[in-house]
């Protein structure tokens, strides 16, 4: 009985414990938001800071730039109004005297206008008030950006700290490769994007490109107005940053643009029904943004010159513009003048990818700092290039000029060794400097005796790098007109500058009289050309890389490609693009046709460059492309000689040409290292998929690494190969203009470059005949020392001792030689094992290390300017 | 654009607007919405009960399943009505469209305003269509029905696949997610919008704002 009683009672407890019912009930635990990343609002903004703060370094480098920025601005703007308005020159200069009573010493102090003077004098001036008025409006907006920016980048700061777990210190260390792979690991987690489960890198890339995705696809399709035919300079292009601005004004972002919102079109253009009404407005929109700028002309010249300060990034070129442009605001004060001049003697001739050149270079979906890079690295090979081409006449004259001015200045100068009062005669002192000035301007007009002239040689090596050519300028490099289209994309920067400043005025009458009769054409295309990816909104579809929809019969893509001629991307974008999306993402998973296209173009890549040396290359057959990749290879012994030649003449410039090429194509040479290691590890990743990847620090050495551990893949892929990454892309983007060629010769071809005119293309194809022949001679040498060294390296280092060429061969050799031990070896053994066991374990374990140290080798007796070739890309990171 | 959005799309007669609309928002509204939930100690709450109801249509062939929820009925129902009128005030043409809007609030530092950022939009729609005869009302009648039917299937498909939908909060952050305003039912923080007929280009207010944000973001 006691018995019952007991449970009875207790369960009366629990009764009154709570209310009835309730210990029966479910409990549920709360998630709660653990981050704040879920769900995040403008994925588009906020990739695009994720990217921005990478690129700048981390918080406190951007903060401390802009504050600087901001300072400068201030400083400049005071001091030149202070120089303007403030100074007594005539107390400078001495024409008047200063009553002092017990000293003639004049100091600073004397020179200066007194407060009240100085103001009257800036209130009389209605031009400076203008200036000061435009400065400070420009200034407040700088300044709120400032603000409204810290508040912005201290998010995606804390969103690097804690959700990336990276911190700012190792910001600038990490590359852009490794911050996305973990972007995409935490969209598991915490699902910032909601649609889906995983991201991939392309949508990231669509994302933070979405806009220049589509300005490279209309500067590719010829869509906008940037060429023009004038009367007395002929075919000339004027794109410039005024210009960029107002089609961004007008199709992107402005009131009634065709964007809704950054990622998506307004539906009505997306229809095709009203596009004749949508043209009308979108071509009265134009004209009202042009008149706007037109009436606003004086306004937007003084707010471009105080924004060319903060936007020197725009430029490419390893010496900053942010210093010509001070020199030409400075231009008052001789004496920065020739500090310039003295300092980087060719400023005044110094050359910078132009705003269209970098259009049209551009890959779909390649971000700004993999573009920088890639021109940066061809740069030099290219100013080389455009050097080759000094008119002989100015050359006369400027040799002429340059000794007259020599020998004055030498008599100057010898005066005022032998006695210096000399100097103290009036305008002495500035004459010496104007003379010392006319011969560095005339000097840059002189080419070097040695010089040697080889322009079809460099033209190869800057394609490796900018990956865009017309067709007919193969063959024709040595033409002048080649040479003036290629200084479209690379033009000097005082070009630049004075487009720059023409642009206010110019701007309006393109916009005007040149893109509204295009309104339709433009329309259309962004009915066309947009599609709607889930989870990414509207993109351009060219950014797709889809080779069916938009691949060019005459790139690779013929049998594949359904596109007609209007969705087809011109100059192989679209392939191109393709391959150098997939060799900068090795872990992306493109879609099935694409994957197959990719591995077709690297199995024959990979062919070519193992079977190359070794196949005969003297029974080479012209239809077929059988050795191209041997060619490239071999080019630095082919040059050796001649490179050595030049070399013991102690002329280090001289040989600029030869030297470019050499340098140039052994950059190359690394790549079949890096093909094995790619291809190898490409099939690992598709065998392991994206397990094992490791979010370990960056700064592993390599050779610890391959020692065994399962954690390498991940590392490896960004640590080392994304510094090959690029010449394996240079290697595929020769490659595939090489076939090209070879496709298109005898075959009347499209002319890409100009289509409005494709009268010149008729010409060009006799000179590629006649250039031919001289090519197959400068490669018979090639064809005998290189299986020499395939067979024994030490046959080789033995025939070309000494030769910085040769040696690179031998690394080649014996790079190459260890590859193919490699290649047979192991997967020989590993034959009967699983299949991912297998196809991993091929990987070189033991040979990585060897090879590693090959490559480090190569690097290390090279001149610094192939140490600036061979930077990881991280140093390439533009600010 | 981090939102997911989906379509409905109806042709009805001007007096069954209302029933028409009210069946769909009640249909979204009835699988989002839970019972109030009751937190205990650390982070364990346990969720109260939902009561249903079904509604008879008096304009259409159709039977509707809504939370028994007055309150609920009594804000959709304004809604609903004030789109009505402005539907019938706008004139000839008679096209409308209503989003029924989630979203989640986001607490944001000093400077800014708290943020309302959507998952999921529904927008319905509406196209009125003016009958001559009784005949057709009666066949409009029915086939209003079925549409809406199979609309209602529609609606149950799209939430029934595994999607996004906010983690379920703690006591603190409930109202950055569910609206707590209502006494016997808990739905997510929603929000009721509508435009008649061809003014869906974005508004000045709205433009305006971009512009803004894009100067400072340049």
């Amino acid at each position: 009985m006691a018995h019952f009683d007991t449970e009875y009672q207790r369960l009366e407890a629990s009764y009154s414990d709570s209310p009835p019912g309730e210990e029966n009930l479910l409990m549920h635990v709360a998630e709660g938001s653990k981050s704040q990343w879920h769900h995040i609002e403008n994925l588009d903004l906020f990739f695009q800071r994720v990217y921005n703060l990478h690129q700048k370094n981390g918080f406190t480098c951007m903060l401390l730039g802009e504050i600087f920025e901001l300072v400068q601005l201030l400083f400049v703007v005071g001091f030149t109004v202070f120089l303007a308005n403030c100074v007594d020159y005539d107390i400078l200069f001495a024409n008047k005297f200063v009553n002092h009573t017990n000293s003639f010493k004049v100091t600073l102090p004397d020179a200066f206008l007194p407060v009240d003077v100085c103001s009257a004098h800036i209130r009389d001036n209605t031009f400076v008030i203008f200036v000061l008025i435009i400065s400070g409006v420009f200034w407040l907006h700088r300044f709120v950006k400032f603000i409204y920016n810290v508040c912005c980048y201290w998010e995606i700061r804390s969103f690097y700290i804690h959700a990336l777990k990276m911190s700012m210190s190792e910001l600038p260390y990490a590359t852009w490769q490794e911050v996305q792979a973990r972007i995409i690991e935490i969209q598991k987690e915490h699902q910032i994007c909601i649609h889906k489960k995983e991201l991939t890198e392309l949508d990231i890339y669509h994302r933070i490109l979405r806009f220049k995705n589509y300005m490279v696809a209309m500067v590719n399709k010829s869509l906008l107005p940037v060429r023009f035919r004038l009367p007395v300079l002929g075919e000339c292009v004027f794109y410039t940053r005024g210009l960029k601005y107002n089609f961004e004004l007008i199709f992107f972002w402005g009131p009634g643009s065709l964007f809704e919102n950054e990622w998506s079109l307004k539906p009505e253009y997306k229809r095709g029904g009203n596009r004749l009404e949508l043209a009308d407005r979108l071509a009265s929109r134009i004209l009202w943004i042009g008149i706007a700028n037109l009436l606003l002309c004086p306004v937007i010249l003084v707010w471009q010159i105080l924004y060319a300060f903060f936007s020197y990034t725009e430029v490419s070129a390893p010496h900053p513009r942010i210093r010509a442009l001070k020199f030409y605001f400075c231009s008052s004060s001789l004496c920065l003048c020739t500090q310039v001049i003295k300092r980087e003697p060719g400023s005044l001739g110094a050359r910078c990818w132009s705003l269209y050149g970098r259009c049209y270079l551009r890959h779909f979906n390649e971000l700004d700092h993999e573009l920088m890079s890639r021109l940066s690295k061809g740069y030099k090979a290219a100013s080389k290039y455009m050097n080759c081409f000094l008119s002989p006449l100015l050359m006369v004259v400027a040799k002429n000029v340059a000794f007259f001015a020599g020998s004055l200045l030498a008599v100057l100068i010898a005066l005022t060794i032998y006695d210096e009062d000399v100097l103290a005669v009036e305008h002495v002192l500035s004459s010496i400097t104007l003379l010392g000035v006319c011969i560095t301007v005339c000097r840059s007009f002189i080419p070097d005796k040695l010089m040697v002239f080889c322009p079809e040689q460099l033209l190869r090596v800057i394609l490796a790098h900018i990956h865009y050519m017309p067709d007919h300028w193969q063959g024709n490099a040595h033409r002048y007109e080649t040479r003036d289209q290629f200084s479209q994309l690379f033009q000097y920067k005082a070009v630049f500058i004075l487009e720059e400043l023409l642009s206010p005025v110019v701007t309006p009458i393109i916009l005007i009289f040149c893109l509204r009769r295009k309104s339709l054409e433009i329309i259309d295309f962004f009915r066309n050309f947009t599609v709607e990816v889930v989870g990414v909104g509207d993109t351009c579809s060219f950014a797709q890389m889809d080779i069916r929809q938009h691949g060019h019969p005459a790139w690779m893509s013929a049998g594949e490609t359904e596109a007609s001629i209007y969705q087809q991307a011109e100059d192989g974008k679209t392939e191109l693009s393709l391959m150098h999306f997939a060799i900068t993402n090795p872990q992306w998973q493109p879609p099935q046709e694409t994957t197959h296209f990719i591995h077709q173009l690297k199995e024959r890549v990979h062919r070519e460059a193992t079977a190359g040396p070794d196949a005969r290359p003297l029974s080479l057959s012209e239809s077929e492309p059988r050795s191209l990749v041997a060619d490239m290879l071999a080019g630095p012994s082919t040059l050796a000689p001649v490179h050595f030649g030049c070399n013991s003449s102690l002329m280090n410039n001289a040989a600029a040409g030869i030297n470019s090429a050499a340098t140039g194509l052994r950059s190359l040479s690394p790549i079949c290292s890096s093909l094995y290691l790619r291809g190898s590890l490409s099939a690992a990743h598709r065998a392991g998929g994206c397990s094992g990847r490791t979010m370990a620090g960056s700064g592993t050495d390599a050779r610890t690494v391959s020692s065994g551990s399962s954690a390498w893949e991940g590392q490896l892929t960004s640590l080392v190969l994304s510094e090959y990454a690029s010449t394996e892309m240079s290697i595929h983007a020769l490659y595939m203009h090489e076939l090209h060629k070879q496709q298109s010769r005898g075959e009347p071809s499209r002319h890409t470059w100009h289509r409005q005119e494709s009268d010149e293309s008729s010409d060009s194809i006799p000179d590629e005949v006649r250039s031919e022949p001289s090519a197959r001679s400068l490669s018979f040498p090639r064809s005998h020392t290189f299986p020499t060294a395939t067979s024994s390296p030490s046959a080789a280092s033995a025939s070309a001792s000494a030769t910085r060429g040769a040696t690179v061969g031998q690394e080649w050799a014996r790079s190459q030689s260890s590859s193919q031990r490699r290649h047979s070896g192991p997967a020989a053994d590993q034959f009967g094992a699983g299949g991912r066991v297998a196809r991993t374990s091929r990987m070189p374990m033991g040979g990585w290390a060897e090879d590693g140290t090959a490559a480090s080798r190569h690097h290390e007796p090279l001149p610094e300017e192939t140490s600036e070739d061979e930077a990881p890309p991280h140093i390439h990171k533009m600010t | 654009m981090n939102c997911r959005s989906e379509v409905l799309e109806v042709t009805v007669e001007a007096r069954q607007v209302e029933e028409a609309m009210l069946a769909l928002l009640h249909t979204v509204l009835l699988h989002r919405s839970t019972g109030k939930f009751h937190y205990k100690k650390e982070g364990t709450y346990s969720i109260g009960t939902v009561g249903t109801r079904d509604i008879d249509c008096d304009f259409i062939d159709f039977t509707f399943v809504r939370v028994s929820s007055e309150e609920l009925d009594r804000v959709i129902r304004k809604a609903v009505s004030e789109f009505k009128e402005a539907l019938s005030n706008s004139g000839s043409d008679g096209m409308g469209q209503i989003s029924l809007e989630f979203y989640q609030k986001k607490k944001s530092r000093w400077p800014f305003s708290d943020e309302c950022i959507p998952w999921e939009v529904w927008s319905i729609k509406v196209n009125v269509v003016n009958l001559a005869n009784e005949q057709e009302r009666q066949i409009c009648r029915e086939k209003v029905g079925e549409k809406l039917g199979e609309k209602v299937i529609n609606v149950v498909e799209v939430i029934n696949r595994h999607e996004y939908l906010p983690k379920m909060p703690t006591q603190s952050e409930v109202d950055n997610v569910f609206d707590t305003s209502l006494k016997d039912v808990q739905p997510y923080l929603y929000k009721i919008t509508y435009q008649i007929t061809d003014t869906l280009g974005t508004s000045v207010g709205t433009t305006m704002r971009r512009l803004i944000k894009d100067t400072l973001a340049l």
